[in-house]
């Protein structure tokens, strides 16, 4: 199935830059529907609101984790399904662990390219 | 009273009832015996109050090379002025960072999004921004001496605690230090930060862990060993 380019995708991060560095790399990628949360708290609260193709989240934030936004969305019934990919400089082979058990669809460590965030959307989505 | 005249009184006391004129003999031998046990008693005294007077000039004297020691640490110097400075440095660090990167981003967003179909006109619009974005780069150079005078404020405390650990034989304490509740968050949450010198799992390893041919919960212990190398 062609993955659809206008779907709306929730980028999670506690940097203003990180965020306006993977909007772009979105949109060279040709994805422009990108709505952002500053926290996991915030992206939880925007997941209930609203249904999102794809979530792309950072680990180290407070007040909630992105690894506490994936144990959350992946025990709700109604977001459960939504792929989530965590983009983290926390590259310790436990974090990996950690995350792929608590069901996360891939893994990218910072920094990475738009090379990088295409093959793991292409890897979780399909090819597009 | 002191010891020492405890045991000039007594003896002081003996001598007064032997010249008391006593004519009972086992009175005699128990006062002879009671002058040998003073005699004793005075010797064990001036010994114990020598030894006390070498442990409090011990112990002052230890106290005032503590206090010449705590002196050279410079530790009013080192809150009040090193700290601080450090922090206000490095605070400098992250907003020069972000002027810089907003600088280098908006040029580059600017010129993506450049439509201007004349291509002399799109050139020197694209000029105009690299030149730009290459001024904005310099402030790696007011970084790396900020970063550096951080470095040296780091050094010399680290220097001094040091010294002083050493002089005063200073060892670490063997019970276990409580966990803050920030420690103890980081540690549930595997707040790890980033690592120096790059990942310390490669994309690729983590590539694998995700393919489907090395499911996570088949990895044997040498595919884990390796990761870890």
């Amino acid at each position: 199935m062609a993955v659809d380019m206008t779907m709306p995708i929730l980028v999670v991060d506690d940097y203003k830059t990180m965020i306006r560095i993977i909007r772009n790399l979105l949109k060279q990628i040709g994805f422009e529907n990108v709505d952002e949360a500053a926290d996991g708290q915030e992206a939880y609260a925007k997941m209930q609101e609203n249904k999102y193709g794809l979530v792309i989240s950072d680990w180290n934030m407070e007040p909630m984790t992105g690894y506490e936004l994936l144990q959350k969305v992946r025990a709700d019934e109604s977001m459960k399904a939504t792929p989530f990919i965590m983009v983290t400089a926390e590259s310790k082979t436990e974090n990996v662990v950690a995350a792929k058990r608590a069901g996360v669809n891939n893994y990218i460590v910072k920094p990475f390219n738009a090379g990088t965030l295409k093959s793991k959307m292409s890897a979780v989505l399909g090819d597009f | 009273m002191p010891a020492a005249n405890v045991a000039a009184q007594v003896r002081t006391s003996l001598a007064s009832l032997k010249a008391s004129d006593l004519q009972d003999a086992q009175i005699m031998e128990v006062l002879k015996l009671a002058h040998q046990l003073t005699d004793t008693m005075k010797l064990f005294f001036s010994s114990l109050d020598q030894s006390i007077c070498q442990e409090f000039n011990y112990i002052a004297d230890y106290i005032s090379r503590t206090r010449d020691e705590i002196a050279a640490l410079r530790p009013n110097d080192i809150k009040t002025q090193r700290i601080p400075t450090a922090g206000q440095e490095l605070e400098a660090v992250v907003g020069d960072t972000e002027r810089a990167t907003e600088t280098i981003m908006s040029e580059a967003e600017a010129v993506l999004c450049d439509e201007e179909a004349d291509y002399d006109a799109y050139r020197a619009n694209v000029e105009a921004r690299m030149m730009t974005i290459i001024e904005a780069c310099s402030f790696q150079d007011l970084a790396g001496q900020r970063v550096s005078k951080v470095v040296t404020s780091l050094r010399h405390v680290e220097n001094r605690v040091s010294r002083f650990a050493e002089v005063m034989g200073v060892r670490d304490a063997d019970q276990v230090v409580e966990e803050t509740e920030e420690e103890k968050r980081a540690r549930e949450q595997l707040l790890n930060g980033p690592a120096i010198g790059g990942p310390e799992t490669s994309q690729d390893d983590i590539d694998a862990m995700f393919s489907d041919a090395a499911p996570v919960s088949d990895l044997d212990q040498d595919s884990i060993d390796s990761l870890f190398d």
